[in-house]
């Protein structure tokens, strides 16, 4: 599932468009997304989340929340990279 | 007695076309008529002076001179159209109505009692002075509907200045101060008010043409639901000479249209508010959203960015909410306003804004941009809390066009990209299929 997501999420960034997140580089499970390195800002990183959160709910059939309390209190953020992310919301959709 | 001038008027132009309703015409004459038969029934009916009446109808000539002849009875009016149909009980209880008379879709009246005890002090202050009153709610777009008192007698005060009066659309109802307005504008300088089954875009212009109605009195969303249907090239519009639309912010984008399409007709902004009545106000010009507000009986002033006013013929008060005056009678609208000389700019309300990571972002001009874009009907921008950045903006979005959510957030992204700042531009994005405004034709931002 976890590669699955790894997928959408590419592709989620990839509609969103070079304009809006600001990912100029080569997209795949190592892109650093958010914090150190990270390729997004703030706006960046909420209008992705809130896209990859809808593209889920889509294809899965089940909401999840990628951006909730839960999410921000990992001690490790998921938000580092397209696998961190894929990663966590894999653990949030079989946990639901 | 409070309403002698109008009747003197009444009288004084009683060939002149009062209302048209039905595609039929009815004069000042039939009016004065039906008041002088309601009077009999009141009485026949035992109706006290001072009971606080419900009139549930739709505008007809039966219903305005039942309207009429309960002010002229000192009695407490609480219009109801079908428009709150379902919530008729509900505010039948909040305004202790003691007597409901509905005019039925054929115009028979039917009397009924309540058994109510009136003991709210609002009301039964108005009943010590022995001075009509009126009721109106609120629409609720923005929370639950609020009861405002109004006093009958300061209200007309301001109608018996004579002013130039056009064949007007009765556009809003009689249970909204936007159509007590229009109705007794019309009436007491004896213009023709003329009444629409419906408010499509395509029966209300229509009804233009055919009646040569000169005066629109309406809502921006009905104006970008008009532009949208493309209604306004059907039709011979030359009698329309002004339209007037209040109620909500309006967009930079319809007005600039409205006036493309119509340049000869005037557009002005108007600006009331239940609580307060209708102020005087005048557009800088017909493609300007700045607006100077206030006349007779009025006075402004900005506090913190935001309009305050204070009117001779204010309400008296809510019937289910604390007073909102200021203990020297100011209300606070709530509406952001920009300041530039003796012009304002309405921004929207404080309660709209939506905070995106500590940025300011007005519906308004979000709503104002995506309408712009092609295949949208109709868009509400409204906020949603989010943890990453305390708000975000959403857009909901009803489309004429086959697109599914991805395609069209696509465009939308890229539509936006070089006309509105990041963090304006939507970061969700709904469609649906149902209209997004009320019964009065404002959006509705609360989901």
């Amino acid at each position: 599932m976890q590669q699955e997501i790894i997928e959408l999420i590419v592709e989620t960034a990839r509609e969103l468009g070079e304009d809006e997140l600001s990912l100029t580089e080569e997209l795949n499970a190592d892109t650093r997304l958010f914090g150190k390195e990270g390729a997004l800002d703030s706006m960046g990183l909420v209008t992705l989340i809130i896209a990859v959160e809808q593209a889920i709910e889509d294809r899965f059939e089940s909401p999840v929340a990628l951006a909730d309390e839960k999410a921000l209190s990992q001690t490790r953020s998921p938000y580092r990279s397209v696998a961190t992310l894929a990663e966590y919301a894999a653990s949030q959709i079989q946990g639901s | 007695m409070h309403i002698e001038f109008l009747r003197e008027r009444f009288s004084e132009s009683s060939d002149a076309d009062a209302l048209v309703w039905r595609e039929q015409s009815f004069s000042y004459r039939h009016i004065l008529d039906e008041i002088d038969n309601w009077v009999r029934i009141l009485d026949e009916e035992q109706i006290a002076k001072g009971s606080v009446v419900s009139i549930e109808a739709d505008f007809s000539p039966r219903a305005i001179a039942l309207m009429l002849a309960l002010v002229e009875h000192n009695c407490v009016v609480v219009p109801l159209s079908s428009s709150v149909a379902n919530q008729i009980p509900e505010f039948r209880e909040i305004a202790q109505v003691e007597a409901v008379i509905s005019v039925s879709a054929d115009d028979v009246p039917v009397i009924t009692r309540t058994g109510v005890h009136v003991d709210h002090p609002v009301l039964l202050g108005l009943k010590e002075v022995a001075h009509p009153g009126l009721i109106l709610f609120s629409s609720g777009s923005t929370g639950k509907s609020k009861a405002a008192v109004h006093d009958f007698v300061p209200m007309l005060e301001k109608y018996k200045v004579p002013r130039h009066s056009l064949r007007t659309i009765t556009f809003l109802l009689f249970d909204h101060i936007g159509g007590v307005n229009t109705l007794l504008y019309n009436l007491s300088n004896a213009g023709c008010v003329i009444t629409v089954p419906d408010r499509k875009p395509e029966t209300v212009c229509a009804t233009i043409e055919r009646y040569g109605v000169e005066l629109l009195p309406t809502s921006p969303t009905f104006l970008n639901l008009l532009l949208v249907s493309g209604a306004l090239e059907k039709y011979k519009l030359d009698s329309l000479k002004m339209v007037t639309y209040g109620t909500e912010v309006m967009p930079e984008s319809t007005l600039a249209r409205i006036h493309e399409i119509l340049p000869n007709v005037k557009l002005l902004q108007t600006y009331g508010l239940s609580e307060v009545g209708i102020l005087r106000s005048k557009s800088k010009s017909s493609d300007s959203l700045w607006v100077k507000v206030g006349g007779e009986g009025f006075e402004t002033r900005i506090v913190d960015g935001m309009l305050e006013i204070k009117a001779k013929s204010a309400m008296l008060g809510y019937l289910n909410a604390p007073s909102p005056f200021t203990e020297d009678g100011w209300f606070k609208t709530g509406d952001a306003v920009e300041v530039d000389g003796e012009y304002i700019r309405i921004l929207g309300r404080k309660s709209e804004i939506i905070n995106v990571g500590g940025e300011k972002v007005y519906p308004a001009e979000v709503e104002s941009t995506l309408q712009t874009m092609d295949g949208v009907v109709e868009v509400v921008v409204s906020g949603q809390s989010h943890p990453l950045t305390g708000n975000i903006v959403v857009a909901r979005v009803k489309l004429g066009t086959d697109e599914n959510l991805p395609q069209f957030r696509k465009r939308m992204r890229e539509f936006c990209s070089e006309r509105l700042a990041r963090f304006k531009i939507p970061q969700k994005v709904e469609l649906v299929d149902q209209s997004l405004h009320g019964e009065r034709f404002k959006k509705m931002r609360k989901l």
